[in-house]
C-alpha cells in the first residue's frame, strides 16, 4: 500500500522512534493510524499532520496562518487532483504547479514543509514516467522536486529520478 | 485581503459562511464562474482567497482554516479528519447527487447515492455527547460540512431518510443568522442549477454501465 509505505517514510524522516501502528479501510485503502490511547485516525493527511505534531515539528505545517493555510491547500490537493488523476489531468497539474513554483523554492514559500515530502511521494510516479523533453518542459517542477528528493532523509523508500539541472535544448522548436 | 466567490458555486457558500461566522473582516468580490482569479491556475476555481501576502488561495476548505485560524480557532486531528472526509468521501458522491437532482431532474435518486455516507455522519454524531462536530461550539469542521450538504439537506422536495442526528445538527446550523445570511448571497433561486448546468458530468456516470455499484463507506 502506497499511503502506507508513505507514512513509514515520513516516520523515519521526522526521526520518531517508535513505529506507529496502521490499518487499512475501505476499498480504497484509507490508511487508518491506531491510538491506544485514543480514537483511530483516517485519512493520509490527517496522520501526516498528526505525525508532525508528535514528533514536535510544527514549524513542517508552516510557521504563520497563511502559510499553514497554503501547506494544507498542496496536502488537499495531492489528495484529491494528483492522486488517481487521468493522463490529461496530469498535464494540467504539471502545467499549474510549473508555473505556481516559477518564483518559489517550496510549495509554501521559502520554507520547507510536509506538503512538499507528500506532493513529492505523490508526484513521483508521473515524474519517472516524463520524457528528458518534458522534464525541461516543465522546468520548475524538475528543480523543486530534484531538491526534494535530496533533502537529506525524505526519499526513503522511492528510487531517484535523473533530472537534469542544464538544458540539453538550448532553443525551443517551433 | 479579497475574497473572490461565484453565484450558485455550493463551494462558495462554505468560505461565506465561514466568514460570517468568524467574523473576520475582508472584502468580498462576486464574479463570473468563468473569469479567472488565480494567476497560476488554467481553469478558473471558485471560490479564491488574496491573502495579505499577495499569495492566493484556491481551496474552499484551505480558506475556511484560514478564517478560523485568524478567528483564533486553530484545527485539531479531529477536525483535519472530517474536512479530508468531506474532500475525499462526501464531495465526489455530493458532485453526483447534485448533478441528478438539478440538471437530471432525479431528485428522488439522491437519496439512495447519499445513502452511505449520510450514514457514516449519522453514527458518528449520534456517539457523542456534544452538539457538535468536534465539541461545544462551532467548527470549522460543523460549517464546511453544514454548507457542502446544505444544498440537499434543506430540499424537503428530496425527501432524505432517517438521518435524525444528522437532521438536528443541520438544523441547528441552519438556525444561524450566519449560516442563514451565507446562504442568501450565494445559492438563491436558480444560481445554483446555472452553475452546475456548466459543469462536468461526474465520472462516476461516465463508467456506470462498466462498474454498478462500488460505494463504500467511509
Amino acid at each position: 500500500n502506497m499511503a502506507l509505505r508513505e507514512l513509514a517514510s515520513l516516520e523515519k524522516y521526522l526521526g520518531l522512534r517508535k513505529p506507529n501502528k496502521y490499518s487499512t479501510q475501505g476499498d480504497k485503502k484509507t490508511p487508518v493510524l491506531q491510538n491506544n490511547a485514543a480514537p483511530p485516525l483516517l485519512g493520509l493527511v490527517t496522520i501526516a499532520c498528526h505525525l508532525v505534531k508528535e514528533a514536535k515539528r510544527p514549524e513542517l505545517l508552516g510557521d504563520s496562518a497563511e502559510s499553514r493555510a497554503v501547506v494544507q491547500q498542496w496536502l488537499e490537493y495531492r489528495v484529491t487532483k494528483v492522486d488517481n488523476c487521468s493522463k490529461e489531468d496530469i498535464k494540467i497539474i504539471l502545467k499549474d504547479l510549473n508555473l505556481y513554483l516559477h518564483d518559489r523554492v517550496f510549495l509554501a514559500g521559502n520554507r520547507f514543509t510536509v506538503a512538499d515530502v507528500l506532493m513529492y511521494y505523490g508526484l513521483h510516479p508521473l515524474i519517472v514516467d516524463l520524457t528528458v523533453q518534458e522534464k525541461e518542459q516543465f522546468t520548475n517542477v524538475s528543480r523543486w522536486f530534484d531538491h526534494i528528493q535530496h533533502h537529506p532523509g525524505v526519499r526513503h523508500h522511492l528510487p531517484p529520478v535523473a533530472v537534469l539541472r542544464n538544458r540539453i535544448y538550448t532553443s525551443r522548436h517551433h | 485581503m479579497k475574497l473572490f466567490v461565484s453565484e450558485g458555486n455550493p463551494h462558495c457558500l462554505k468560505v461565506l459562511a465561514a466568514l460570517e461566522v468568524t467574523g473576520v473582516h475582508c472584502g468580498v468580490q462576486y464574479i463570473s464562474h468563468e473569469e479567472k482569479v488565480v494567476p497560476f491556475l488554467s481553469r478558473p476555481s471558485f471560490p479564491a482567497l488574496l491573502l495579505p501576502s499577495g499569495q492566493h488561495l484556491f481551496s474552499s476548505n484551505a480558506i475556511c482554516r484560514y478564517f478560523f485560524e485568524v478567528n483564533g480557532q486553530e484545527s485539531n486531528d479531529v477536525s483535519n479528519q472530517w474536512l479530508e472526509w468531506e474532500t475525499i468521501v462526501l464531495q465526489p458522491v455530493l458532485h453526483q447527487a447534485l448533478h441528478m437532482a438539478v440538471v437530471q431532474g432525479k431528485g428522488s435518486e439522491v437519496s439512495r447515492v447519499l445513502q452511505s455516507p449520510l450514514n457514516f455522519l449519522d453514527q458518528s454524531l449520534s456517539k457523542g455527547s456534544m452538539p457538535h462536530l468536534t465539541g461545544e461550539s462551532v467548527s470549522v469542521a460543523d460549517v464546511i460540512l453544514w454548507a457542502a450538504l446544505y444544498p440537499v439537506l434543506s430540499d424537503s422536495s428530496l425527501a432524505l431518510g432517517e438521518h435524525k442526528f444528522v437532521r438536528a445538527w443541520f438544523d441547528h446550523l441552519a438556525a444561524m443568522h450566519s449560516c442563514q445570511s451565507a446562504a442568501q448571497k450565494v445559492l438563491q433561486g436558480k444560481a445554483m442549477k446555472n452553475y452546475m448546468q456548466k459543469q462536468s458530468v461526474p465520472q462516476s456516470f461516465q463508467c456506470r454501465d462498466t462498474q454498478p455499484s462500488n460505494s463504500s463507506p467511509a
